[in-house]
């Protein structure tokens, strides 16, 4: 066994080496940019006051982070599937590694670009609405009246949660279909699908509804006082919602795992 | 490397293939020698990139064996793959990289090949002008050069090509003949090599096995020109054919339409010649009919090219 590390530098290399890359990490930074410019240029105060940092800082983060997951999805559906059309992976898999590291090179990858994203994101959001409207360390958010920091902070560990959940399940789809479109087509409609498919789901009254994914991925509600369409008697929790999302990410991983090992590889 | 001498390169052993119900590849067995150019040779759907693709663990066997340097590419599929470089049918690479980083992206697979090997590869494959250009810009030839070297980059024991010659024009095939040749005598390199065109089997290679609706039906030595003293038969296209046959007699020459069918060696050629143009018989040409691999192959696939 020698270096891991160069099958994560070659997979590195295969995302990064593509403009598209490069346009996405351009778009982010212009979204967050383009939200403090109006905030700006149209305080929305009586007597023409700059709103707080944290005003635009939420506005973007909400856009941010949806933006930031689907980037990673199509990455995520690209980098199993993307190998497969193209036929690269037969040229991949004849190298002294076995399928569950090559498989596991690609899977670290896509979660270190999600990280980097993501940081990215949270870093220059911050930076630029302090840059616009200075800095407001007295704001305070959510049930526990977190200074704002600290409760942004959080909100993002939890939505990046959100987000592993999602990109895996894209992952997943990508190995086992091996079709990229599809697994952004499908992880894309559960996203937004998905919340709306909450929102029905918290109008029937079965005791699984607590146990479907969707429910589960509001993580960040907990922050704001419990998930927005939990009845009370479902009793959720955030460690609830976590063990959930731990077992669906378990059964995830071992179906991708599973099938990419075992399959015969006939492109 | 002394112990290898003697063992083959790969072994397959009963290699069968089952889909669904059907049987694709049957009781394959098969050894590939030391430093040898090995020639798989069969009518498109007999199953060649099938083999390969289990030789090169790309597909599980149904049954059977497949061991390269003595490990089992089942259960020691890293120790086994280590001495292989193949090209699965297409020579697929990434586009958006320059043919440069793709060899770098399979150099960091392989311990210990360094850019001195990198840059040695890609002068051997005469790639070194466009080497940082990117394959999207690459005509097939390139890429399939390009393909070779990423194969070869660690010095396998065994290179697997799969038709390696579809889509060359002839200049671009000769030129792997080429540089195979010399793989094999530079770097004691065996090549394993699938075509369904038999004449470049029979220039390219050592010995050729046939196979045919997944069967392994038979392995010859190929005879190299230049080197072949034996008989063998000749047709003299001639004007007064049954004639000619008579005058022959002696040699057991058998009349054919306008020709006559004899055995001869290369000397006998030409007195056989002055014989007929002194017995006052045009001779038109003069065809050897090697009892060649064509006859062969045409015989046990029965002319057909799709099984
Ligand atoms: N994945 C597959 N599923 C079912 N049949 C297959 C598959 N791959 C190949 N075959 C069949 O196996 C036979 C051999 O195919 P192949 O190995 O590609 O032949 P060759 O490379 O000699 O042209 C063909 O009849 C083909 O239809
Ligand atoms: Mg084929």
């Amino acid at each position: 066994m020698f270096n891991f590390i160069q099958l994560i530098r070659n997979e590195n290399m295969k995302i990064y080496r593509r403009p598209r890359t490069w346009v996405m990490l351009f778009i982010l930074i212009a979204i967050s940019l383009a939200v403090s410019i109006m905030a700006y240029a149209f305080p929305d105060g009586a007597n023409g006051e700059l709103p707080s940092m944290w005003l635009p800082f939420q506005i973007s983060t909400m856009l941010g982070i949806n933006i930031v997951t689907i980037f990673a999805v199509v990455i995520a559906a690209e980098t199993v599937a993307g190998e497969f059309s193209s036929g690269t992976i037969k040229l991949l898999l004849i190298r002294p590694w076995s399928r569950s590291k090559i498989l596991l090179s690609k899977y670290l990858t896509l979660l270190l670009f999600a990280v980097l994203f993501m940081a990215l994101f949270l870093v220059w959001n911050f930076a630029v609405n302090w840059l616009f409207f200075g800095a407001d360390t007295a704001a305070v958010r959510g049930i526990d009246q977190l200074p704002a920091l600290n409760f942004f902070l959080q909100y993002y560990g939890y939505e990046f949660i959100s987000l592993v959940m999602v990109v895996t399940l894209s992952f997943l789809v990508s190995t086992v279909f091996r079709s990229g479109s599809f697994a952004i087509g499908l992880s894309i409609f559960l996203l937004f699908g998905g919340q709306l498919l909450t929102g029905i789901l918290s109008l029937m009254n079965y005791p699984w509804v607590k146990y479907v994914i969707f429910m589960n991925l509001r993580l960040s509600d907990y922050l704001n006082g419990g998930n927005m369409f939990a009845r009370a008697e479902q009793e959720m929790t955030l460690g609830f919602s976590l063990s959930v999302l731990a077992v669906y990410y378990v059964i995830f991983i071992a179906i991708t795992w599973y099938i990419f090992k075992k399959r015969d590889v006939a492109t | 490397m002394q112990q290898h001498m003697d063992e083959p390169v790969v072994r397959l052993q009963g290699v069968t293939k089952r889909i669904g119900r059907r049987t694709i590849i049957d009781k394959l067995t098969l050894d590939v020698p030391q430093g040898e150019v090995f020639g798989f040779l069969g009518p498109n759907g007999s199953g060649k990139t099938t083999t390969i693709r289990m030789m090169v663990g790309l597909m599980k066997l149904t049954e059977g064996e497949i061991i390269v340097r003595g490990h089992r590419i089942s259960s020691q599929f890293e120790q086994a793959i280590k001495h292989v470089g193949a090209i699965v049918e297409n020579p697929e690479m990434y586009k958006y990289l320059s043919g440069y980083d793709n060899l770098l992206h399979y150099a960091r697979m392989f311990p210990g090949v360094t850019k001195q090997r990198i840059d040695e590869v890609i002068e051997l494959v005469g790639l070194k002008a466009r080497i940082h250009d990117k394959v999207k810009t690459y005509s097939l030839g390139m890429r399939q050069r390009l393909g070779v070297a990423q194969a070869i980059l660690h010095k396998p024991a065994l290179l697997i090509l799969d038709e390696p010659t579809n889509g060359l024009d002839p200049a671009g095939i000769r030129e792997l003949r080429d540089y195979l040749r010399r793989l094999a005598v530079e770097e004691n390199t065996s090549v394993f090599v699938s075509s369904h065109l038999l004449s470049e089997m029979e220039l390219m290679c050592d010995r050729v096995a046939i196979i045919q609706a997944g069967k392994l039906i038979d392995i010859r030595q190929v005879h190299r020109s230049g080197s072949e003293p034996e008989a063998a038969q000749v047709a003299f296209e001639v004007d007064q054919a049954s004639e000619a046959a008579q005058l022959l007699s002696d040699l057991e020459a058998v009349h054919q339409e306008n020709r006559i069918l004899v055995t001869a060696d290369r000397e006998q050629i030409a007195r056989i010649n002055a014989r007929l143009v002194s017995a006052g018989i045009k001779v038109f040409s003069i065809r050897p009919l090697t009892k060649s691999l064509e006859d062969q192959f045409l015989e046990v696939t029965g002319g057909e090219q799709i099984v």
